[in-house]
């Protein structure tokens, strides 16, 4: 097996992006992600995108970043597993290269949400969600989640204010994040101050609807780096759970996540603790907790008490959300899953700046798609 | 032609007017009022700078519901009283269908499960209820079908402003009417319509709300053609008012069915159980079988009610209909009385009714 | 929509999901395999229209679709057979709104594609308690 690499990265600031089109968006992320090494010509594009058809009434989009790029005659397509479409993308790359049927790829998320109106955004978001019985009767992706948030706090007993504690730490890490939406702290009375959107989840609990790209180059280990700080994908697991979270028997179980991670931990020979750095999918406040409580970083019923005593702050046990994650860098759907690969890289080159973890050395990345449905567990480290 | 051969016998039996079979019986009835009501103070505090107003409230449907769901929901009902199996017609009586074209009766039988049906919609303003009982009953009577359900529904509406806005409200009643036996709650025992060309309110093609004469409505169309009905039905069965334990009137208003009760010869004594209008205002093809159905709730067998409805345009079907052994046991399993759902209300303000009702312009 | 809507309409209207033959577990939605034994053979089964509620939530920034109607009640509704199914919950003031209120199924309509369009029906819940 061919150990795989993450090159070089590039990518947008996320956030309202008026002015540019989901290509122009795409080709920007791109070419900075290709630009360290002009001699790579990715042997493979793939491009991790929930709703283009929605927002852009554009598919293909393979075909068409790969000719914008100038790269024709590369094989070039696109994934879409929801909110996990980027996570998904940089798992097949990973195995393309990791098989050694190619030795470089472009993985490349991209969303174009802004020029949907809210309502329409809701609505495209909930096709994540099943059309018939989920869609159909008005049940936005946003209310599925507060339904849980609601269910989560009554079974573990679990406070606003502890609730609040993620979208906290997420805006205490994006306010330093060049490339975050939100560069702003907010405090839990601020959360719990904002409005009510779907109770009892508040304006505050939910990540906001914004533009970006992301793209990385993977390269085999032929490749090696000049600077000595390789980073290394040690592994990544795609799980997936009964469709809709009313169908299952728990509803406060993430088994996707939970099978993920630990079939990526053990084959990354890791385990919990060895992790320094962690970006979680916070869609929603409620959907940080029960991911780090479902990857073993937290007990059951935990996970929002463990960060309100801040185990998952910039300088806590286990550091998440370290750029802001979905909460305060934003959340452009198929790109999330590469931003957070991106930013697992610029804390293992240690090129966070202000808001570098020291001397870290694993970092894991968790992208969902619906809730828990898709899960993509990817572990990252610095050699 | 020879008649069946009576089970309930009376006197003065005569063989002209509309001869019902006396087979077929009703054998269960449901009715669905929504959870709303506007007081008509609130009507007023709008449109007529808060001058006072009848002491009345209306049933307003909500946001998501009309004919067809609460058409659904009186059914549904009505079949678990009846406990019946199978309908052979399904006749939906309303002049409010969501649908211009396209049948409400479909909608009703996809809900029921029921395919093997003659399905179909009526109009006749506010008498559009009665015509379907009375289908039914002849479609039963004549050996068509085995039983059928007949519905009254609407989700009447008045102009903003207008004076039917006090009024108009929403309701369903639905009735199950099966051959003749043990279970049957009640059985027809003659009906007569009376018509004419009148035309006291309407609604033409495309518009949103009907229009009316005014007071028009009155002498000429109401009085005119329910004292005709019941008239003609005392004249050919031989009744007289104090054959009737119970009169129930078409109700626009709360006036209108004492003034035509008292010139019929009927007291107050015989028509009071029926009197809704003050609770619910005037649920157009749903209302005489409302008030037939909430003296359903209380009747004692061998009991004779009247139920004379008016629809504009104008037209009167007057029945009598003699309360049957069956009403006790199902009234017992249904635990289901038309005032526990009067009662089960809550008061709206004009701003609610016009988000619920669609009155406001997004 | 219209054609998918047409398609379902029975399970919109009578809450009509699936039974296994094999180990008698019920479904709303309905599966196409018995989550519980693998058996393959299922049959179509009207779900109870009383239950209790699991959790809800009071949506107050609707779909596009579903416009005109925020704020929405939304929950989880566990039905007497175990089966959990999601629905609007209406005719309810949100303060009698609980976790474990009893419900029991509505006929309702669910939105319309225009004031031209088609109207969509299906069940919805309301509270007993
Ligand atoms: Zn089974």
């Amino acid at each position: 097996m061919a150990k795989v690499i993450v090159a070089s990265v590039g990518y947008t600031r996320v956030g309202d992006h008026w002015d540019k089109s989901i290509l122009d968006l795409a080709v920007e992320a791109s070419k900075k992600a290709l630009k360290p090494y002009p001699n790579i010509r990715p042997e493979v594009i793939i491009v991790g995108n929930m709703f283009s058809s929605q927002s852009s009434r554009q598919e293909h989009l393979g075909a068409l970043l790969a000719s914008a790029l100038n790269l024709t005659r590369t094989p070039a397509f696109k994934v879409e597993a929801a909110c996990a479409s980027g996570g998904v993308a940089f798992n097949i790359a990973y195995n393309k290269i990791r098989s050694g049927e190619v030795s470089s790829a472009l993985v490349v998320g991209v969303e174009k949400m802004r020029d949907l109106d809210t309502p329409e955004a809701s609505l495209a978001l909930s096709m994540a969600e099943s059309a018939e019985y989920t869609q159909f009767i008005g049940a936005s992706f946003l209310s599925l989640n507060a339904m849980l948030a609601r269910l989560y706090s009554e079974t573990y007993n679990v406070s606003r204010d502890e609730l609040s504690a993620f979208p906290v730490i997420a805006h205490s890490n994006a306010a330093t994040a060049e490339h975050a939406q939100f560069r702003k702290a907010i405090s839990v009375e601020d959360v719990s101050r904002s409005p009510l959107v779907s109770d009892p989840l508040r304006l505050l609990d939910c990540a906001p609807v914004g533009d970006g790209a992301a793209a990385v180059l993977l390269a085999s280990d032929a490749f090696d780096e000049d600077d000595g700080a390789r980073v290394d994908v040690l592994s990544s697991k795609i799980s997936t759970n009964i469709f809709s979270v009313y169908e299952r028997d728990d509803m406060l179980k993430f088994d996707a996540t939970r099978d993920a991670a630990s079939k990526a931990f053990s084959e990354a020979g890791i385990s919990v603790e060895d992790v320094d750095v962690l970006e979680v999918h916070d869609a929603f406040s409620v959907t940080a907790a029960l991911s780090v409580e479902a990857m073993g970083f937290s007990r059951e019923g935990e996970g929002a008490k463990d960060a309100a005593k801040g185990i998952y702050a910039l300088r806590g046990r286990y550091p998440a959300l370290t750029f802001g994650g979905l909460k305060g860098r934003g959340h452009p759907v198929g790109a999330t899953g590469i931003y957070q690969i991106i930013e697992l890289w610029l804390q293992l080159k240690g090129r966070g700046n202000a808001n570098q973890v020291k001397g870290c050395r694993i970092g894991v990345a968790q992208n969902i798609g619906g809730v828990d449905t898709t899960s993509v567990v990817s572990v990252l480290a610095r050699r | 032609m020879p008649l069946n051969n009576s089970l309930i016998p009376f006197k003065g039996w005569v063989n002209f007017g509309l001869k019902t079979p006396k087979n077929a019986a009703i054998a269960g009835y449901g009715v669905y009022i929504p959870r709303y009501r506007l007081p008509s103070v609130e009507v007023a505090r709008i449109w007529r700078g808060g001058e006072e107003a009848p002491l009345i409230k209306k049933a307003v449907a909500s946001l998501d519901e009309d004919i067809t769901t609460m058409a659904v929901e009186a059914a549904r009902r009505a079949i678990k009283m009846a406990e019946t199996k199978e309908l052979g017609a399904i006749f939906v009586g309303t002049e409010t269908k969501p649908y211009a074209v396209k049948p409400t009766s479909t909608i009703v039988a996809q809900a029921l499960n029921q395919h093997k049906v003659l399905a179909s919609d009526l109009e006749f303003a506010c008498k559009a209820g009665t015509e379907a009982l009375q289908l039914i009953l002849a479609l039963i009577g004549s050996g068509m079908i085995e039983s059928g359900l007949a519905i009254g529904v609407d989700t009447a509406q008045g102009r903003p402003g207008d004076d039917l806005e006090f009024t108009a409200a929403s309701a369903a009643a639905a009735y199950i009417l099966s051959k003749r036996d043990v279970g049957s709650i009640a059985v027809v025992e003659g009906a007569s319509s009376y018509v004419s060309d009148t035309t006291d309110f309407w609604r033409r093609a495309g518009q949103q709300y009907p229009r009316h004469l005014s007071r028009f409505t009155g002498e000429p169309a109401y009085f005119y053609h329910i004292q005709h009905a019941v008239k003609n039905l005392f004249d050919e069965f031989g009744y007289k008012p104090s054959d009737f334990k119970y009169a129930v009137f078409h109700q626009p208003n709360p006036r209108f069915p004492v003034e035509v009760a008292l010139r019929l010869g009927f007291n107050l004594e015989q028509i009071k159980p029926s009197l809704l209008n003050p609770y619910i205002g005037n649920p157009y093809a749903a209302n005489s079988l409302l008030g037939l159905a909430v003296v359903l709730d209380e009747a004692s067998p061998n009991d004779l009610i009247l139920v004379c409805s008016f629809g504009s345009g104008a037209g009167s079907d007057a029945l009598s209909i003699r309360v049957l052994d069956g009403v006790e046991e199902k009234r017992r399993k249904a635990q289901n009385k038309v005032r526990d759902m009067i009662e089960a209300s809550v008061e709206i303000d004009y701003a609610t009714y016009a988000k619920l009702r669609g009155k406001i312009v997004a | 929509m219209a054609i998918s809507y047409w398609r379902r309409r029975d399970r919109y209207y009578r809450l009509l999901g699936n039974k296994c033959t094999r180990c008698n577990a019920e479904y709303y939605p309905p599966v196409y395999i018995c989550r519980r034994c693998g058996s393959e053979s299922l049959i179509d089964a009207e779900m109870p229209g009383t239950g209790k509620i699991l959790t809800y939530t009071i949506l107050r920034e609707v779909m596009s679709g579903f416009e005109g109607q925020q704020p929405i009640i939304i929950g989880i509704v566990q039905l007497d057979n175990g089966v959990k199914v999601l629905g609007q919950i209406v005719d309810t003031p949100i303060d009698a709104l609980k976790i474990g209120c009893k419900v029991r199924t509505v006929f309702r309509k669910i939105r319309e594609e225009s004031s031209a369009g088609q109207i969509y029906y299906g069940y919805k819940f309301t509270v007993l308690c």
